[in-house]
């Protein structure tokens, strides 16, 4: 998510005019497939990913009046689908339990082939991290937030944002030990 | 937040959540959000935000209408398989949800230039046991498919099926077909020779799905354009129902037999043809005709090429500026999913992609999309 933010420097003399149509679409353009990207890596499931970013960026739309901004309609949306994520994630733990072996999306095959090993052995790894763990690791190392930027997305404080991830990252070390 | 920017660790899970993100490419959605947006009340619950009970079946259901949709950077999968190159007759019908569906043979392999095959024994239109309709569904995305020109092609009537994505709320199947009647796609360049018919209904029963209409089109084309016609309808049934293999029973009024486009017998249930045969060989599946974006703007598709390789040509129709160059799809040979990306100045672009025939070097395929670049 680094990356489209560049954009919004271009363009910097015109977004503050931008109705919320226009907002809806400049934002949409720039960060909807790395917002849809983070949901999967929370869930792992595209298509409810899909459906939470959507609603997102409709939630969005209706209170652009309110953001005005492309930068906090940015950490608005981050923060509605990170919730959300969560929020299913959490229901689905339970269904999750029942059905170990065959996740809905479980790469086929095919992608397991092209996906190298090193990224299914830290996908796996991450797995085996508690919710929050796995959200600040996901949020900081694909989403390149900063730490008061994960705190803020994820409404807890940056303390525990820090001690999540040292937690996390001593977990993933330990499992991904020969690899690194 | 960054400890040592070197640290392998560090870089390790930057590389592999990225590649693990990469794979997704979603579908373009901005067209369903913005109609969601201009509607009226607030956007509804799902299903598994009602209470933590309905969870199981809740996110069974998720997964059957979603998972196919879009997502995975797997090619044309709207749940309907995508059915195998030239050169192979199995259809790869694993979809996103990889484990969760066997592969699916394509049962019926028809050449596009002949009429769709039909099935033999099931010769009757009203099955015996009680046909069942479609499940209400509030809102479910499903693929509609059009015609488009096929370039370079012999014959002046020669076409192909292109996908395009609509939400519908209702029957999924029954809404796609009467989108497909009496919509006009939103690329200029699609056209449908369905326009005139007026859908009924869509029923299944033992193992045939039977689109009912009130009134067939009335149009006489000649033998090919028909028979791809008849795909359009099949690909856009079965990818609503995200069943490729239920032939499709086409009757007008309840009664069978009709000759369709003056060319095919409806007489039986008719199959779906293999997708190297009907489906237009390049794709684009974003942005989406008539999009408006900023300059960084990123091209994916679908494409079905020799050595995996599509060309791109975008011209600013102000300035005529040109970008030319090319891609390579993931896999050559077959559908496969490609991307690039431009960084385009402001005004109206035309994105053109297009595959060139390995023998004499003449464009064979291609799909467009006009933009606006803010």
């Amino acid at each position: 998510m680094a990356q489209p933010a560049v954009v919004y420097e271009e363009d910097v003399t015109h977004e503050s005019s931008w109705d919320a149509d226009e907002a809806l679409t400049a934002v949409y353009t720039a960060h909807y497939t790395s917002l849809v990207r983070l949901g999967v890596l929370l869930l792992r499931d595209t298509g409810a990913a899909e459906e939470i970013v959507q609603d997102a960026f409709v939630a969005m739309h209706g209170r652009w009046h309110r953001l005005r901004d492309p930068h906090k309609a940015l950490a608005y949306l981050r923060t509605t689908v990170v919730n959300r994520c969560r929020s299913r994630q959490r229901h689905l733990v339970v269904v999750d339990k029942h059905t170990p072996t065959s996740l809905p999306d479980e790469p086929s095959a095919e992608q397991a082939v092209l996906q190298s090993e090193e990224t299914d052995r830290v996908i796996e790894a991450m797995r085996t991290l508690p919710e929050k763990q796995r959200t600040v690791m996901v949020l900081r190392y694909y989403g390149d937030l900063s730490e008061a930027e994960i705190a803020d997305a994820m409404g807890i404080s940056r303390g525990s944002v820090k001690s999540h991830a040292a937690r996390a990252t001593k977990s993933l070390r330990q499992l991904l030990e020969q690899n690194v | 937040m960054t400890d040592h920017p070197k640290d392998p660790f560090d870089e390790l899970m930057r590389r592999a959540l990225h590649d693990e993100a990469d794979r997704i490419e979603p579908a373009d959605a901005l067209p369903e959000i913005r109609a969601r947006a201009h509607a009226q009340g607030r956007p509804a619950l799902r299903p598994w935000l009602l209470t933590a009970g309905v969870t199981a079946i809740g996110t069974a259901a998720a997964i059957g209408a979603f998972t196919v949709f879009t997502g995975s950077d797997n090619s044309a999968n709207d749940g309907d398989a995508v059915a195998g190159s030239g050169t192979t007759t199995t259809a790869s019908g694993a979809p996103a949800s990889g484990g969760t569906q066997s592969p699916v043979q394509s049962q019926v392999p028809t050449r596009a230039t002949q009429p769709p095959t039909a099935i033999p024994k099931a010769t009757t239109a009203g099955p015996t046991d009680r046909p069942a309709p479609e499940q209400f569904v509030r809102t479910a995305v499903v693929p509609v498919y059009w015609l488009g020109p096929q370039i370079g092609a012999k014959s002046k009537t020669s076409a192909r099926l292109y996908r395009t994505w609509s939400k519908v709320s209702g029957r999924p199947a029954e809404e796609a077909v009467r989108i497909m009647t009496t919509k006009r796609p939103d690329d200029p360049d699609y056209f449908s020779v369905w326009q005139g018919a007026a859908v009924n209904t869509v029923t299944r029963s033992g193992g045939v799905v039977t689109v009912d209409f009130k009134q067939l089109p009335k149009t006489t084309l000649d033998a090919q354009l028909a028979s791809v016609a008849a795909q359009q309808l099949i690909y856009t049934v079965q990818g609503a129902l995200k069943d490729a293999t239920e032939p499709i029973q086409i009757t007008e009024g309840g009664r069978a037999g009709q000759r369709l486009f003056g060319q095919i017998d409806t007489s039986t249930p008719l199959g779906r043809a293999q997708s190297a045969d009907v489906q237009a060989l390049v794709w684009i599946n974003s942005p989406a005709e008539g999009e408006v974006t900023d300059g960084k703007v990123t091209v994916a598709g679908v494409a079905n090429a020799f050595e995996a390789t599509v060309n791109y040509q975008l011209t600013n129709l102000k300035t005529k500026e040109t970008k030319k160059s090319f891609t390579n799809a993931r896999e050559g040979q077959k559908f496969s999913p490609y991307a690039f990306q431009v960084v385009l100045t402001p005004g109206p672009w035309q994105i053109e992609v297009y595959l060139i025939s390995p023998a004499d070097g003449t464009i064979t395929d291609t799909d467009s999309k006009s933009i606006l670049v803010r």
